[in-house]
């Protein structure tokens, strides 16, 4: 009696091809990836002297209202090194951190000597330490030197801070949005930038373990006043 | 700078090449139809790919200022959507680069199908295929409501943002169509 002969299924290849096509496919992301490199490079950007400083948008306050502030808006993106454009200088602090109360003088007289060749921006931060609570209305306060009981750790009234009222934008930064993106955990912490956004110095690197013991107005006279 | 620049027209096309071929291969039964949604799904990884490296250069050379690859103003613009630096990147990762990771592993999934459809692990990699296209939706589906609410001067549309989003829907579509032909044994 004749046998019927069932239909055998497709029969996988005999190698694994999937070696293969991990080979194909590490080969193809690597061009994409080279391709996308050679077409414009990856930027170091960080808090880091040399690098590209991280750019943000956050609400400002400059004395009227809160509006929107974007970082970068403030670049020369063709400073050449030589030409008038501005420079920045960026603050880190909490109105409630004491050392930033105490640093109001230095800056208030940092603002009067470089103000026409330094835009000045602080950012305001609220560190998880007790009584360093902040509100947009202590932000005010500290900038304009206005009657506001809460700075210097619940201690003050805004209005006896040291210093003059600043003209200068105050970023809203009790989230520590920005802080984090800079990786910086105390305040107060400044930097200056070339007016094409590129750190040129960092108080952490300068006054921090082994560093040489620079001050921001030794800095300032160096980089700006020495163009 | 002109919205239409030769690569975004080289990536629609690309998208709607990978299409016709889905269209074309989803009502094609046995074998022929199951490698036509494979080279669909491969013109789709692909673009993604291309995609995903091209936005990640815009990001690239955003950060150091302009971009002389994409336009940067209006409503359909690349500038306010991969220059955000609130928006732009997730975990500090550009999207681009999230984009070439994930779809690389797609491609190698259809890839590795589509050199050996009758191999044993094919039917469990048709599953991992639709669940790695499908675990991107919610991402596409978070960026466009990011470019058109969010982003500094939402709303905006970001075109080649827009052909990956597309690219991923697409695979979407291929990954459903070959567990279809597989669970209703039109495979081969």
């Amino acid at each position: 009696m004749a046998r019927r002969r069932a239909k055998a299924a497709p029969k996988g290849k005999d190698e694994d091809v999937r070696t293969v096509a991990m080979l194909v496919t590490a080969g193809i992301i690597s061009l994409v990836v080279a391709i996308s490199v050679i077409l414009a490079p990856i930027p170091q950007v960080g808090p880091d002297e040399g690098n590209q400083a991280p750019d943000f948008i956050a609400d400002a306050y400059n004395g009227f209202g809160w509006n929107e502030y974007r970082l970068s808006d403030n670049y020369d993106w063709d400073w050449n090194g030589s030409s008038d454009s501005k420079w920045m200088l960026i603050y880190f602090m909490d109105t409630d951190c004491p050392y930033c109360w105490v640093d109001g003088d230095e800056m208030s007289q940092l603002h009067s000597q470089w103000s026409d060749r330094v835009n000045f921006v602080t950012v305001a931060a609220e560190l998880s330490i007790p009584n360093h609570d902040s509100t947009r209305g202590e932000i005010e306060a500290f900038r304009d030197k206005t009657s506001y009981f809460g700075c210097n750790s619940d201690r003050d009234d805004c209005i006896d801070r040291p210093g003059t009222p600043n003209d200068w934008p105050y970023i809203d930064d009790r989230s520590m949005t920005i802080m984090n993106m800079w990786g910086l955990s105390g305040t107060p912490v400044s930097f200056i930038l070339e007016p094409d956004g590129t750190v040129a110095w960092n108080k952490n690197k300068h006054q921090g373990q082994g560093g040489d013991g620079e001050e921001l107005s030794e800095a300032l006279q160096r980089l700006v006043g020495g163009q | 700078m002109s919205v239409i620049t030769p690569p975004l027209m080289a990536f629609i096309a690309g998208i709607v090449v990978s299409s016709y071929l889905l269209i074309k291969a989803k009502d094609t039964s046995g074998e022929q139809g199951t490698l036509g949604v494979l080279n669909a799904s491969m013109g789709f990884s692909a673009v993604g790919i291309m995609g995903s490296g091209w936005t990640w250069a815009i990001h690239n050379s955003m950060i150091m200022g302009s971009s002389s690859m994409c336009a940067t103003e209006g409503l359909v613009q690349c500038g306010s959507v991969i220059g955000d630096p609130q928006w732009n990147n997730l975990f500090g990762i550009p999207w681009g680069l999230i984009g070439i990771v994930s779809f690389a592993l797609i491609w190698f999934f259809v890839l590795s199908i589509r050199m050996d459809i009758h191999a044993k692990w094919a039917s469990g990699y048709v599953d991992l295929l639709f669940y790695v296209s499908l675990a991107g939706v919610p991402f596409v589906i978070w960026l466009v409501l990011v470019e058109l609410t969010m982003v500094d001067g939402a709303p905006h549309i970001c075109p080649y943002c827009t052909v990956i989003h597309i690219a991923l829907i697409g695979m979407v579509a291929c990954s459903y169509s070959l567990r279809q032909k597989r669970d209703t044994g039109t495979w081969s």
